[in-house]
């Protein structure tokens, strides 16, 4: 599958750095006053499993870049973006003069702004030279281990579909102020998507994940055997009466109940474009001082690491919640400069969008109490295992349905639930958490313990 | 370029099919008096499918040069041979009518420049924010795919497709004390930026979302519980793509949705009649051609309560010795086609609004999607609702917010008792995910029906 672009580049053999530094030239030239290009290239394989069986094998080879120029304006300065696939030079031209022309046609802004370079250390360990050497059909055989093992767990299993990837990625920023940085990361991937089934009773739908940079930490067959066990004990599951209790987020539903309310909440474009509750917070206490939130862009070989931003900028480790208080909102370059800060390294995005804002490897700290106490402490309560509904973040109202979940009476796990909702302002809820567990889960790019809220409505027939 | 595919597709050693896909994607979007996004991207490649000895292969590149095209080949046709070893029942294709030809489907001269959308979309910001001193948060977003497409595969398809989908969102939010709330309009077509602006007048669409913002403000809970309510056409369409589709989709129905089985039952009350139709003109969900190179014909899926037909790929169809009416399809080059959705719908019957409204003592008009919608195989399903309003002894009242809506879809389609006249399909301006993106139209009359409202308990 291994295969080159270079014929792509109008013949020549230019790398990205070459292309990169080029093309910034023919900006300034043009009339840009400052610009940045951010390419990407990559190499994907991947195997495909439906219903039990391999589906597709299938591979990719991309090169892509996004372009941005600044020109003047009155009081401030005019963007324009542009990205194209297309790498030839008439097309990498047209690309330029289209970027060019959408700048002239907007407003000028005064915090639009390219970073200046500054030292930047590179991550340990986000790069296995293994994903080079796996082969399409190393990765099918890889996938049917997963397949496999669910499927040998237990016949009434099926697996909807499954997948094993290998990436590699190599982005390149050049800007007109000086930045000019590399890197390579390679990411293994696998998830199982399934559901059991006995008779007439069918279990609520279930994934397992695991996404890491090395091949040898991530094995499919227990990502297999692990989803299989999910969906077989969600057999069984009745219904429940309405009532007023306890709940516990796994950190499977913690992801999308609390991990992203929270991203959203301090993600400086809501903070400035009036959409965030903790606008104006720094330094207050938004979230109960049972939860601490880090957020580490320097971890070696985890998934979210990386030297540098979209913008070239090194990230920072983040204490961004202690004990309750907000210290932090995630910047990129445009919102820094209007808060009239320095970005922090958060912007995000690929070659083909101007940079937006992600966290890194986010972590919120584990607990001193263990899910079995958490579980025994609760007179009436519902483990949530995976949350299907919505949450607007905006306001922190959240409702949905609970997969998976688990009935707890009188300290014990009773059995799985069905047809149960639960609503309730995730943002009140997360100021009287009664305890976080010592256990943690770690996602694709988050380390995520099981959080007990007290007081929240569940609804049941 | 269709002769190219041609040469590429005659040393295929099995089913070749190379699809070349040139798409400009235009994203603009302004926020509190701030332009705050414009991208234009081109993504541009093929992607060469090839099925040897009974397995797929699929390669993507955007080398298309003769040389490229023909190397993506060879890659495919070994990731097949490679697969074919570990792939337990075969793959085989049904016979389909092969698309040859041109397909246009709007106007391409109509096309303003981009200095007068962006123009377009911070003039709509801005009548967000002169609709109320209650705004704090005014955003506007404009989508555009340009498609271009030729398709050639070994068993005759031919064909070059021109496709423009623009959409429009707004989102307003409206903040008194601590209290923010959101209100979020959109519009969707397949055609120009004139037929966008026909669809709706944007300012109008500004509008409508401050005073849904500032309604939600002085609303309160509903109390969750079992009602009988009305959902309105856009929700409709949500429970028809949402919740009855996906399970229809021969893929699910393989991996044991809960449909399987059941062709001429009676899966929903007699009163339902739903279809998926990729020919309707100018809806979202428009798939003339699909990405098999599959020409795009109406399905009727639930006739008078009675479930008739999944939605096939041409590998399905085989399976179920069915016919493959256009609804294999890919979002980028870089995606294998995938059984999709196009303009689904339920059709409209011949009851009265208000006669409906009349008859409920204890329930909820429902309008518009909230936040969020999901269902599963099993076609249970959540959906946030944008807009509630309490029916009391057959009079409309107050609006109420927070409110999901769930429950078994089957079920909730046995316990219609009233089908509106009244028909809207308007609900494009998103996309459908199914590990790609798709764009797809859905809608339908009001229908009267029971379903779990979810709320908050005192």
């Amino acid at each position: 599958m291994t295969k080159t672009n270079s014929d792509l580049l109008g013949g020549s053999a230019l790398n990205s750095s070459e292309l990169c530094t080029d093309l910034i030239e023919q900006a300034v030239k043009m009339g840009a006053k400052d610009a940045e290009v951010f390419h990407i290239k990559s190499r994907t394989l991947e195997a495909v499993f439906e219903k039990n069986d391999l589906q597709v094998p299938k591979g990719d080879n991309y090169q892509g870049l996004g372009i941005r120029v600044h020109i003047s304006g009155a009081g401030g300065v005019k963007q324009g973006f542009a990205a194209t696939n297309v790498l030839s030079p008439d097309s990498l031209h047209s690309t330029l003069e289209t970027a060019l022309a959408i700048a002239k046609a907007s407003p000028s802004d005064p915090y639009h702004w390219i970073p200046d370079p500054q030292p930047v250390k590179s991550v340990e360990a986000i790069y296995d030279s293994t994903a080079r050497e796996m082969t399409l059909q190393d990765v099918v055989k890889e996938g049917a281990q997963l397949v496999d093992a669910a499927r040998g767990c237990d016949s009434r299993i099926t697996l909807d579909s499954a997948r094993y990837a290998v990436d590699i990625l190599e982005k390149t920023i050049v800007n007109s102020k000086g930045i000019h940085l590399k890197e390579k990361s390679s990411v293994f991937s696998c998830i199982g998507l399934g559901f059991a089934r006995d008779g007439d009773d069918i279990s609520s739908f279930d994934a397992e994940v695991a996404v890491k940079c090395h091949y040898s930490e991530i094995d499919p067959a227990q990502t297999g055997i692990r989803l299989a066990e999910k969906v077989i004990s969600a057999l069984g599951a009745a219904a429940v009466p309405s009532f007023r209790g306890s709940i516990i987020i796994t950190p499977y539903a913690a992801e999308e109940l609390v991990v992203d309310p929270i991203f959203f909440a301090c993600n400086a474009q809501n903070v400035q474009s009036g959409r965030s509750k903790w606008a104006n917070m720094l330094g207050a206490k938004v979230l109960s001082p049972l939860i601490s939130i880090t957020d580490d862009p320097t971890i070696p070989g985890a998934v979210g690491s990386t030297a540098f931003d979209r913008e070239g900028v090194p990230p920072k480790t983040l204490a961004v919640i202690e004990e309750g208080v907000l210290n932090h909102y995630f910047y990129n370059s445009y919102t820094a400069q209007k808060d009239d800060t320095a970005s922090n390294g958060r912007a995000s995005g690929g070659d083909d969008s101007i940079p937006g804002i992600s966290t890194t490897n986010l972590i919120v700290a584990p607990g001193e109490v263990s899910l079995n106490d958490m579980i025994a402490s609760c007179s009436k309560g519902l483990l949530i295992n995976r949350f299907s509904g919505n949450v607007d973040h905006v306001s922190g109202d959240f409702s949905g349905v609970v997969k998976g979940g688990q009935y707890i009476e009188n300290g014990k796990i009773k059995h799985p639930v069905k047809e149960v909702m639960i609503a309730g302002n995730i943002y009140d809820l997360l100021k009287q958490v009664a305890a976080v567990s010592k256990e943690y889960i770690e996602t694709e790019d988050a380390k995520l313990p099981y959080i007990q809220i007290e007081g929240c409505s569940v609804t049941g027939r | 370029m269709l002769e190219l595919l041609k040469t590429v597709i005659q040393n295929c050693n099995g089913y070749g099919e190379v699809r070349y896909h040139h798409r400009i994607h235009t994203a603009i979007e302004a926020r509190n008096s701030t332009l705050t996004k414009v991208e234009h991207r081109t993504l541009s490649g093929a992607g060469v499918r090839v099925l040897v000895d009974g397995c797929w292969g699929f390669v993507s590149t955007n080398d298309v040069s003769e040389t490229g095209l023909k190397r993506a080949l060879f890659e495919a046709e070994t990731a097949a041979k490679t697969g074919a070893a570990l792939r337990k029942t075969k793959v085989n294709l049904a016979p389909a009518a092969q698309a040859q030809g041109e397909f246009i489907y709007y106007e391409q001269s109509e096309e303003p420049d981009i200095a007068t959308k962006i123009q377009t979309v911070l003039d709509a910001e801005e009548m967000i924010r002169k609709s109320s001193a209650l705004v704090t948060g005014s955003i506007t977003m404009y989508t555009q795919y340009e498609d271009e497409k030729f398709i050639v595969n070994s068993h005759g398809a031919s064909t070059h497709i021109l496709d423009n989908k623009p959409s429009f969102h707004v989102i307003a939010t409206v903040a008194r004390d601590d209290q923010l709330e959101t209100g979020l309009k959109s519009v969707g077509v397949t055609g120009s930026w004139r037929d966008l602006l026909k669809q709706s007048d944007l300012n109008t669409l500004a509008k409508e979302a401050v005073e849904l913002a500032i309604k939600k403000l002085d609303a309160g809970y509903a109390k969750g519980g079992q009602y009988t309510v009305i959902l309105d056409p856009a929700l409709v369409g949500v429970l028809a793509h949402e919740a009855i589709g996906h399970t229809v989709e021969a893929d699910f129905v393989l991996s044991g949705s809960v449909v399987q089985g059941k062709i001429e039952q009676q899966v929903a009350s007699k009163l339902v009649t739903m279809v998926d139709d990729g020919t309707v003109n100018g809806a979202v969900g428009m798939v003339l051609v699909d990405d098999e190179g599959v020409l795009g014909q109406k399905t009727t899926i639930i006739e008078s309560g009675i479930l008739k037909a999944y939605l096939h790929s041409r590998e399905s169809a085989s399976i179920f010795q069915a016919e493959p009416r256009g609804n294999a399809r890919a979002f980028t080059y870089l995606d294998e086609p995938l059984i999709r959705m196009t303009n689904t719908f339920v059709l409209p019957g011949e009851d009265n609004l208000d006669d409906m409204i009349e008859g409920i003592k204890d329930g909820f008009l429902l309008k518009d999607l909230g936040q969020g919608g999901q269902a599963d195989s099993t076609a249970e399903f959540m959906f946030g609702v944008a807009e509630a309003y309490r029916i009391t002894n057959g009079k409309l009242g107050e609006m109420v917010k927070g409110v999901t809506i769930s429950g078994q879809a089957f079920d909730v389609l046995k316990s219609v008792d009233a089908v509106s006249a009244d028909f809207l399909m308007e609900m494009g301006a998103g996309h459908c995910g199914k590990f790609q993106l798709a764009k797809v139209d859905s809608g339908g009359p009001y229908l009267r029906c029971k379903v779990t409202v979810g709320g908050h308990h005192d």
